[in-house]
């Protein structure tokens, strides 16, 4: 009986997990591509789960056919941030190695994100009021699985694929590929870095909006969710190792297991204690993570 | 009147003002604004150690404000030791913290020590809003410590606690001056040459025999040290602390915010950055929350990120080449007059 329990919350930490870590690919390609770590990627999830959510009020589409416009939407979002924001630190920093200056602009964008979220919708908490998904299980003998966590797995698993498919298959991949390598190797040989750029942040920011679509029908809507998500996907990138997609799935999944599994053996609030914990003895010990690259970037 | 001379009658004259104000200004609420503006210009000074001349970015020093404000708070109440003594007290145990986080981190870019100083905010709050007593300290979980105020009229140094404001206003001014003073100190020492050189170029800075890294991890013991001393006052100014008050990200963030807007790694910047930006955020919390709620915050971003965009070095770049310019008109003058 035990033991079928504990299955239980293996299967729901893996499946919530891999929400997760569908929030961290987004920041992981950003700094894959970039080297720099998007502070606002949790505020642009937040985005994303309103437009998600409005979307689905207004029309009455089912929760999952909103992909079909935020994802667009939120690449949009992206690539016009990157190009107006980010881009031009980047021209002003030409000669710094790490322009710290973005992660401070992203972190006021997060700022005003949040609080703009604030002021246009109010603090309540908004969860899909016809939600066809609510409370949907499939049972496995006796094990219960969420029906729109399995719908998210399968989402997470599809998207990674996508991802994998698109960086290694098609000439704009190939791009990003070698401009994360080396970007001034790649600008000799002809690729537009900005172009680049513009692009894996418009697609980090895409896949936080699929994210944010897979969220909506098992998560409240509010101002400041992008917050626990963000810290959480900083936690998962590092462990996982920044830069690397089968780090940060791996990650999310990680810290899936240990929020769902924990609760049985401590405080529930305790197991973020554990979170935040393995996150500094990663640090400290392998910062590199499980999959990241050792050499200096 | 010669460019020195220009530079101490001002510093001079600011200073007579700074002291002055409280027999002008009576109001408490007014006095209670300009602590609070001395609060946080000292918490970005000493913010600016690490994250001005170190040319790192820190985003958990709120961790140290936590740990001044309850380690004095707690052995006042459990042991009745003065909050004087529990301020350096928990100085140091700050400084130690520091020195545990810098020391692994430091070495790595600096993104990974702006996570690193988040995710340790994140996880001690978490801890401290979990547990009631950690060992022998009664710490009070998400409830936090009262500090019983002394009978109404009643005044004790050593409980540092005053019926007046005067006194917490002449405190941290001269916390204030203080660390300015050394700021002013350290930028000329070897300590600041090397930091400053291992913030712009860490390679060749390391060629020439600098240890950036630990020169880093010093800087941070001492910023952290220093800015539990304003967790202290802080708790002594409240009488209340709690998790959420102390131990935030938003606190973090607030401080990085001014000192990067008025200008890091320089001695000014700070604190111009607390003049401009306290009054802002204490005015629009007060006149605009009701209406527009977080309004504060997004002014803040706003104008964060429009000064990183065309003032990277911040405002005090502008207004310092200003001052230099005032300065050479009216020493020209002066000299013409007297040829």
């Amino acid at each position: 009986m035990d033991l079928i329990f504990l299955l239980q919350d293996v299967i729901n930490g893996i499946l919530m997990g891999s929400i997760y870590g569908l929030v961290a690919l987004g920041l992981t390609l950003v700094f894959g591509v970039l080297k720099v770590i998007n502070f606002a990627h949790g505020s642009f999830l937040m985005v994303g789960m309103y437009v998600a959510y409005w979307v689905v009020a207004f029309t009455g589409l089912h929760p999952y056919l909103a992909l079909v416009l935020v994802t667009p939407i939120m690449y949009i979002f992206g690539y016009l941030m990157q190009q107006w924001l980010i881009r031009p630190i980047f021209v002003a920093e030409r000669d710094v190695r790490e322009p710290i200056t973005v992660i401070i602009v992203t972190t006021g964008v997060w700022y005003v994100l949040d609080n703009l979220a604030l002021l246009l919708f109010g603090p309540d908490y908004r969860a899909l009021s016809p939600n066809p998904l609510k409370g949907e299980m499939i049972e496995l003998g006796e094990i219960l699985i969420s029906t729109p966590k399995l719908f998210g797995f399968t989402i997470t698993v599809l998207t990674a694929a996508g991802l994998y498919w698109f960086l290694l298959k098609t000439r704009m991949g190939r791009a990003i590929r070698a401009t994360s390598l080396d970007r001034d190797a790649a600008s000799l040989m002809g690729i537009s870095q900005w172009k680049v750029f513009n692009v894996a942040f418009g697609i980090g920011t895409a896949i936080a909006g699929i994210a944010a679509v897979v969220l909506v029908p098992v998560y409240n809507v509010y101002p400041t969710v992008g917050v626990p998500f963000d810290v959480k996907s900083f936690v998962i990138v590092v462990l996982g190792g920044l830069g690397s997609i089968p780090g940060a799935l791996l990650g999310g999944v990680i810290i899936g297991l240990i929020e769902s599994i924990g609760p049985n053996f401590m405080t529930s609030t305790w197991t973020e204690a554990i979170v935040y914990g393995l996150f500094l003895l990663v640090l400290f010990f392998k910062p590199s993570g499980l999959f990241g690259q050792k050499y200096d970037w | 009147m010669t460019p020195q001379s220009f530079k101490k009658t001002g510093l001079a004259l600011l200073v007579l003002t700074a002291l002055a104000l409280p027999l002008i200004l009576r109001s408490p609420t007014y006095l209670h604004i300009l602590i609070m503006l001395y609060l946080y210009a000292y918490m970005t000074t000493t913010w600016n150690l690490v994250g001005g001349f170190a040319g790192v970015l820190p985003l958990g020093h709120s961790v140290f404000v936590g740990i001044g404000a309850y380690t004095s708070t707690v052995l006042w109440l459990q042991w009745g030791i003065s909050p004087w003594i529990g301020m350096l007290v928990g100085g140091c145990l700050a400084g130690f913290v520091g020195y545990l986080i810098g020391k692994p981190t430091l070495k790595m870019r600096g993104a990974y020590f702006a996570l690193a100083t988040m995710a340790f905010v994140e996880g001690v709050r978490v801890i401290v809003e979990n547990v009631d007593k950690l060992g022998p300290f009664k710490l009070n979980g998400p409830r936090g410590l009262n500090i019983p105020p002394l009978p109404a009229g009643e005044s004790s140094f050593l409980a540092f606690q005053f019926s007046t404001k005067e006194p917490y206003y002449y405190i941290i001014l001269f916390m204030l001056m203080g660390v300015a003073y050394l700021t002013w100190r350290l930028s000329r020492s070897k300590l600041g040459y090397s930091l400053s050189a291992g913030g712009e170029e860490p390679e060749a800075a390391e060629a020439l025999g600098v240890n950036v890294a630990k020169c880093k991890v010093t800087a941070m013991v001492l910023s952290a040290f220093l800015t539990a001393l304003a967790g202290t006052f802080l708790a002594q100014m409240t009488l209340f602390i709690y998790p959420k008050s102390v131990l935030t990200l938003d606190l973090s963030f607030e401080l990085a915010f001014i000192a990067l807007i008025g200008g890091r790694g320089s001695l000014a910047g700070p604190i111009i950055g607390a003049l401009m930006l306290r009054p802002v955020t204490e005015f629009s919390r007060i006149y605009l929350s009701a209406t527009l709620p977080g309004m504060h915050l997004i002014l803040l971003g706003v104008i964060l990120i429009v000064v990183m965009l065309y003032q990277p070095r911040g405002l005090s770049e502008p207004l310092t080449r200003l001052m230099s310019r005032l300065q050479d008109r009216i020493c020209s003058t002066k000299t013409g007059g007297a040829q």
